[in-house]
């Protein structure tokens, strides 16, 4: 055995030497190649080739290799390449997660590229810009944004003869409606239609407005208290909590399982808590349906505005070219083209304040109110470990939403756990 | 069954040729995963940056982690039922499908057909069918005079998985029962049946110690995946952004090797669950040696 | 109850319960067959028959420009690869581990099968790393290398079953004067057809499904396999709860491998019966 083996190894340790990591640097006057890597659904692949071309277009030295994958797979995979330190050169990030990247020194420090072009970031909506900007610079840029808003079908509310949500509803408003949507269609004991349907794990479209409309929060500004178990906090939970298992006006865990991710799509709640990128799958379900602010509570309106971004990667050999794409899918001409998508908001003042947002195809949804709600919106949190942190949260209060937890002893339990992490990732 | 033929002179060579590859394999797969997911287990490794030591933290985190526990709980749980779930209706069917009747092909590709297709893919269906108020089988149920079950609530999850993972894999089962049993030459049948044996003492005096080296394989691959089942319990039991309600181990392992940048603790957690599948295996070898009859 | 009269009352029990356990086999694809021909509307509707038959979720699937036919190539050159390279490399190691007597070999066996255990979830990147040394990452070679250096599982396999062959014929043919690989060759493989062939199944099976080690080693869809296309566009029907659509897709993802299957058993395994004659 120790014959074969030796021999072997040295074949083995021969091969990886040999084949050590090179890169090819690109000779003079040939065009740069980069990869673009985001996650997104079949239909944005096209439109990034789309936007993709348009850059080459413009750019003739530079070459972009686009790359689109669903959300789960994006993610393994994007580790994996950073892990053994072959990343893309620019890809996709979503803003809650921005820290937990950068703070690992995988990000290019955009701030220099910045420098050189002062008018870049004039017409950007400032809130977008928060999750990216750090004590040294900017290592992202946004992309898009999302500001969650209250989604109505307005099919089922004529049906049910209740007005239309509007600008000054409140959670009771809300809740009233709810119930008078919730129905039983054909008497056999089991409810086809709720009211009123949330995701309830992901914070962004629903709980954390609950909490802040209530004056309550999800976690202090630096990151190191989670606030989800505060008195105001908990106000807010008690209003959901007693729209699923009081009202029985929302479904629980259990009875959502059954029907895919989004009840306002399958036709089965009446109203959702969601944000832009649903809009070209609800055109596309053929019901009516429009959208309002999300209700007031004690404390007021309050929204979650969250952007996806991109970032470039430290390790790439090509951060000018990059840099350059960026900017592009940042000018006019690529927010233009990513509005036409339907997915997002553009970041820039002109493109979303003109008829390319406004007066989208598809529907007559009010996309004003997309942009109103600006006004009220919190910043979706961005902190190191925030997978981890959010999973203790979500998975916790997977039990309440079960009815196989008590939403107060569970909020206690919760709490330190949380705590533990932030301050595992100080 | 240490028995065998010795090699000789130059047949040393032949023999080393035709382990070679495996060999070869074993050292990059054993240099892979084995050593490589041990070494891990000692570091802090969040995949963006260098590992760094971390000792025996990863393994001490392994008994306050209240989740991994859960998880383990449920995986423990999961393959007591299955095992030997899997491996008395695979063995029973093809004992069946050995029958000389007409029509076994037919018979052959419908029990394998949940074997051939992707778990990700039927899940979808079995996930529709579980359905509480929208599911078939509650509707069947209705229909027949019982009252519907809430098969994915925390009451009822365990037997509807064990279920699914049965149906999911009785076809691999029948045909490696299928390949034991017809190595079991007719003519101790036809002799046994000149002495007068019947039916039952057929069965437990031939064909039983003759199958046993089957069972000994589809029990021992039976827990292996087992113990790393996931497809279809993830599938069926998730929760929106990776939460699942019936979470077992392989969960926990991915969710800390990707998304709570703990590679490190994942690979402790993975050693602990091929520790465990180890020890089966050591307990199995040791039943082989007792009961299991190679010719 | 003389034989004959008993043996017609077995058959008849066993058929009996043969097809009630086939009911259970089929319902779900019975179920997804149907609910992929319903439309939307009446995806919840609790009858075999579609109310309205309609082709449009299908049409919906391959609406979107997403080149199929390099998927399906990928998948199927790839999986045929790895079936040849398993069976050839795992029948000799198995030949060796059952019948040669070397020292070490069953500590290498306990080895081998210990590989089996860890998941590949984290086996995943120390692999990467190595693949990405050798400068095969974004092409199909990690995927289908090892399969040529042995398998656990296939030896495994192979192992038992060869395992079961009398050493009889291996005195009578060293009588005569045969090899070692003589032995193997014209003796143990052509009697190991049901095992090859189960394990040929298994091996083509688990390739065709694989979704991890595409995913990360070849470029992203087109130029990847069905699996992970597939994948891709599930998340949106998911999400959606567009069952009759995901149901379409979950049923052209299983076409391909039921019909190999169909040909595949009646190919080899009918050589379950012969052989034993042949004993």
């Amino acid at each position: 055995m120790k014959k074969i083996v030796f021999p072997v190894l040295m074949v083995v340790v021969v091969l990886l030497a040999a084949c050590g990591g090179k890169t090819a640097a690109p000779a003079s006057g040939e065009p740069v190649a980069i990869t673009f890597s985001a996650w997104g659904a079949p239909e944005e692949l096209a439109v990034w080739k789309q936007i993709v071309s348009d850059f080459e277009a413009a750019n003739p030295g530079i070459k972009v290799n686009v790359e689109v994958s669903d959300w789960d797979a994006y993610w393994d995979k994007l580790k994996t390449q950073l892990a053994a330190n072959t990343p893309p050169d620019v890809f996709a990030m979503d803003a809650p997660l921005f820290l937990d990247y950068q703070t690992r020194g995988v990000l290019a420090n955009l701030q220099p590229y910045i420098d050189k072009n002062p008018d870049m970031l004039k017409d950007v909506y400032p809130q977008t810009l928060e999750a990216y900007k750090t004590a040294d610079g900017y290592y992202g840029m946004p992309r898009d944004f999302q500001t969650i808003v209250l989604f109505y079908n307005k099919d089922m509310f004529d049906a049910a003869g209740v007005a239309y949500p509007t600008a000054d509803w409140t959670w009771d408003d809300l809740r009233a409606a709810a119930k008078k949507l919730t129905l039983d269609t054909n008497g056999d004991g089991t409810i086809e239609q709720y009211g009123f349907v949330f995701d309830q794990w992901d914070m962004e479209p629903g709980w954390s407005q609950a909490l802040w409309s209530h004056g309550g929060d999800v976690i202090s500004t630096d990151h190191t208290k989670t606030l989800v178990g505060e008195p105001a906090s908990r106000k807010g939970w008690q209003t959901l909590y007693d729209m699923v298992f009081v009202d029985k006006s929302s479904p629980d865990a259990n009875t959502i399982g059954q029907y895919g991710l989004d009840l306002f799509q399958a036709k089965i709640a009446a109203m959702t808590p969601l944000g832009h990128w649903v809009v070209p799958g609800y055109n596309e379900a053929g019901f009516a349906y429009d959208a309002a602010p999300m209700p007031a509570g004690e404390a007021g309106h309050a929204t979650s505005v969250n952007s996806a971004g991109f970032v470039v990667a430290d390790a790439s050999k090509n951060q000018e070219a990059a840099f350059e794409f960026i900017k592009y899918v940042m000018s006019e001409k690529g927010q233009t083209r990513l509005t036409e998508l339907g997915f997002a908001i553009p970041i820039l003042k002109s493109v979303a304040e003109s008829p390319v947002f406004l007066e989208q195809k598809g529907s007559d949804l009010n996309q004003q109110v997309f942009l109103d709600s600006l006004a009220f919106s919190h910043m979706k949190p961005v902190f190191k470990g925030y997978d981890e942190w959010a999973a203790v949260v979500g998975d916790g209060m997977g039990a309440v939403w079960r009815g196989e937890a008590e939403l107060g002893k569970t909020l206690d339990e919760i709490v330190p756990l949380a705590d533990e992490v932030l301050a595992k990732n100080k | 069954m240490d028995a065998g033929i010795k090699p000789l002179g130059k047949e040393k060579i032949t023999l080393w040729l035709m382990l070679a590859p495996t060999l070869l394999g074993l050292v990059i797969g054993v240099l892979g995963s084995i050593v490589a997911t041990v070494a891990l287990s000692f570091t802090h490794w969040d995949l963006l940056t260098p590992p760094t030591w971390a000792g025996l933290e990863n393994y001490a985190a392994l008994f306050n982690d209240a989740k991994l526990w859960l998880a383990l709980t449920n995986t423990i749980k999961f393959s007591l039922l299955y095992v030997p779930a899997v491996v008395i209706v695979s063995m029973f069917i093809a004992i069946l499908l050995n029958r000389k009747i007409r029509g076994v092909s037919v018979f052959r590709t419908i029990y394998f057909l949940p074997a051939v297709t992707s778990a990700v893919a039927t899940a979808l269906v079995w996930n529709m069918i579980y359905g509480k108020d929208t599911g078939i089988l509650n509707f069947i149920i209705e229909k027949l005079g019982g009252q519907g079950v809430c098969w994915l609530c925390t009451d009822n999850v365990l037997v509807a998985l064990i279920i699914v993972n049965v149906w999911g894999t009785v076809g691999e089962g029948m045909i490696i029962f299928l390949a034991g049993l017809t190595a079991i030459p007719k003519e101790y049948y036809e002799a046994s049946q000149l002495d007068g044996a019947g039916g039952s003492s057929q069965f437990f005096r031939i064909t039983l110690p003759l199958v046993t080296p089957s069972i000994f394989f589809m029990t021992l691959i039976a827990t292996i995946n087992a113990f790393q089942a996931y497809d279809y319990i993830y599938m069926l039991t998730r929760r929106g952004h990776g939460d699942s309600s019936f979470p077992v181990v392989v969960y926990s392992i991915y969710r800390n090797a990707w998304n709570f940048f703990n590679y490190g603790g994942a690979s402790a957690q993975a050693i602990e669950l091929a520790l465990f599948v180890i020890i089966l295996m050591g307990f199995y070898l040791w039943l082989e040696k007792r009961y299991v009859v190679y010719e | 109850m003389n034989r004959k009269q008993q043996k017609a009352f077995l058959d008849f029990v066993t058929y009996v319960l043969l097809i009630i356990g086939a009911v259970i086999m089929m319902g779900p694809f019975l179920w997804m067959v149907s609910t992929s021909f319903k439309l939307p509307a009446d995806q919840f509707t609790r009858t075999l028959i579609p109310p309205t038959w309609t082709l449009q979720n299908f049409k919906e699937l391959f609406g979107v420009d997403i080149n199929f036919v390099l998927l399906f190539f990928n998948s199927v050159y790839i999986s045929v690869l790895i079936t040849i390279g398993t069976l050839f490399t795992c029948s000799m190691a198995a030949f060796c581990f059952a019948v040669v007597k070397f020292r070490g070999r069953n500590t290498l066996f306990v080895i081998l099968l210990i590989t089996l255990m860890i998941p590949a979830q984290v086996t995943l990147i120390p692999n990467f790393i190595v693949f990405k040394y050798l400068g095969v990452v974004g092409t199909s070679i990690p995927l289908w290398l090892p399969a040529f250096m042995g398998g656990a599982f296939g030896i495994f396999l192979m192992r038992q079953y060869f395992l079961t062959i009398p050493k009889d014929f291996v005195d009578a043919a060293r009588m005569d004067g045969a090899s070692l690989f003589q032995i193997f060759w014209k003796i143990y493989m052509p009697l190991a057809k049901p095992a090859l062939a189960a394990l040929a199944i298994f091996t083509f099976q688990g390739a065709w499904n694989d979704l991890l080690h595409p995913l990360v080693y070849m470029p992203a869809v087109p130029n990847t396999t069905l699996t992970v296309g597939l994948a891709f566009f599930q998340q949106q029907l998911t999400t959606g709860g567009k069952f009759t659509v995901l149901m379409a897709g979950a049923l052209i993802s299983i076409l391909p491998l039921v019909i190999v299957f169909f040909f595949a058993q009646k190919q080899f395994i009918e050589g379950i019966s012969l052989s034993g004659v042949k004993r």
